[in-house]
């Protein structure tokens, strides 16, 4: 780093390692491969209300007063990024963050591949600093498997993505281990985000006793993760695949302290039960594991806490992220400002894109 | 230099696990009889400072070609009567984490009396 850095515009590089589009299911299906999927087309036809009726989602209440997110095509959503000083972004999408409570696993494989061929097509093709992964539902993994197989060699794909909330079981077990053994092929990470929608029915909240969305977007994101990534590294996920790192999206930080403290303490106690690790959960995390950074959290208060945060969840596995266009997104600043006065510059540089691009193999 | 500490007469370990806890110069020492052979570790865990040589002494958990499961029931491991540490008789090493290590002595037997060497 040449300059010091004293502003959010000192850095040469931000990556947003967290963006999204947002999708209809009317965009989508047009992408959808007609010859092998012809009958998911068919059912999908008398769909009219996919939310439900495709996606089973339920929330509590409607929640976000505006989701007219405008972001139609990739110009709007390059412009969107630029007006922030991004100057790179891993994309996922919105309404098939859901895609693990589509309960139909045909379907679910389906909108899979009608998301990833649109993606590539319309957004991430398009343009040269936006990069994208390849949406596999869980559902099925052999299936999962021959997704990725059909667009891991396009360029702009950068990770395998993998529903976070909904995915039951939760992704520690060994039916997915073909997904992660294509993760270690084709040397991409796995990305898993969380999602509000998907959670109704299922671990790790319910609707039926959540009474506004608020209650369960708070629950759900760190929730989601935490079940995940406690049965990823208790079963040895981390052991078994060595090469490959898994990024998980959309809790903020302060939840990774915690979590690491009470999982080695854990792996420290019941030695019997967990003979598949030959170190701490810790460093395997420490090792293999990336977290995003938003949703921070009000943490105006007192702005070192998110830099104490960031230093105990270790600051080589955090990474910026906007969630633009969503409603709660936070700008690259609301993280700079917090963590500059705490870090080396060349680790705020890593937190703020360096670490991304290196993760995500970016130019 | 090491001395030669008396701690038990051979006679004393009645079972197979079996053992004692002695001072041995100012320290306290788990003398451990498994399979015929005497191990001794200080009676300290490096956790919190329970005392370790109360513990049970069990077998260990492997996991097999199929990553299951794999249990050696030939007694190996003391488990920490606080908060279940687990470290090997032999070698003092934490099963878990290598960097947590007990103390570990020689022993010796000599006419049906048991030594540490300290
Ligand atoms: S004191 Fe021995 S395990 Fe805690």
């Amino acid at each position: 780093m040449s300059t010091p850095l004293r502003s959010v515009e000192d850095l040469e590089t931000i990556v947003d390692a967290d963006s999204h589009v947002a999708e209809s299911v009317d965009d989508i299906v047009e992408y959808i491969d007609g010859d092998r999927f012809s009958g998911s087309l068919e059912i999908l036809s008398h769909s009219t209300n996919p939310v439900m009726d495709v996606y089973s989602n339920s929330l509590p209440t409607p929640g976000f007063v505006d989701r007219g997110y405008e972001i139609d095509d990739v110009h709007a959503k390059f412009d969107q990024l630029e007006e922030f000083g991004i100057t790179h972004a891993l994309i996922g999408p919105t309404t098939n963050l859901n895609i693990a409570s589509v309960d139909n696993p045909q379907l679910a494989l389906a909108l899979a591949n009608g998301y990833n061929s649109w993606v590539l097509e319309e957004f991430i093709e398009r343009h040269d600093r936006l990069y994208g992964h390849v949406l596999v539902p869980h559902h099925k993994p052999d299936r999962a498997v021959e997704e990725i197989e059909r667009l891991a060699d396009r360029p702009s794909i950068r990770g395998i993505y993998l529903p976070g909330t909904g995915t039951v079981p939760p992704l520690g077990d060994e039916r997915y281990d073909p997904i992660y053994e294509a993760a270690s092929e084709h040397d991409m990470p796995v990305v898993v985000h969380a999602s509000i929608g998907a959670s109704h029915t299922m671990f790790p909240t319910q609707t039926m006793w959540n009474e506004t969305y608020a209650e369960e977007h708070v629950i759900t994101h760190p929730f989601t993760h935490m079940w995940n990534l406690t049965t990823m590294l208790l079963r040895g996920v981390p052991e078994r695949f060595p090469d490959v790192t898994f990024v998980f999206q959309e809790a903020g930080v302060g939840w990774i302290p915690y979590l690491l403290w009470r999982l080695d303490d854990h792996y420290l106690q019941f030695a019997d039960e967990l003979p598949y690790l030959e170190k701490l959960p810790s460093e395997y995390v420490r090792d293999q594991f990336y977290f995003t950074t938003q949703p921070l959290g009000h943490t105006a208060h007192n702005g070192r806490h998110l830099a104490w945060a960031i230093e105990m969840a270790g600051p080589e596995s955090i990474m910026y992220s906007s969630d633009l266009p969503h409603t709660d997104f936070d700008p690259p600043e609301e993280l700079f400002d917090r963590i500059r006065p705490a870090f080396d510059d060349d680790v705020v540089a890593g937190i703020m894109g360096e670490t991304a691009a290196e993760v995500f193999d970016l130019e | 230099m090491t001395t030669r500490h008396r701690v038990a007469n051979v006679d004393e370990f009645t079972d197979d696990p079996d053992r004692v806890i002695r001072e041995v110069d100012g320290l306290e020492v788990g003398v451990f009889f498994v399979d015929g052979e005497y191990y001794a570790l200080a009676n300290y865990c490096v956790h919190q400072g329970a005392p370790l040589c109360e513990g049970r002494v069990t077998g260990e958990m492997d996991v097999d070609e199929n990553w299951e499961w794999e249990y050696d029931h030939d007694p190996c491991v003391v488990t920490c009567p606080w908060h279940e540490w687990k470290f090997d008789l032999e070698t003092g090493v934490n099963v878990s984490d290598d960097r947590y290590v007990t103390p570990t002595f020689e022993t010796a037997v000599e006419d049906d009396t048991v030594y540490v060497l300290r």
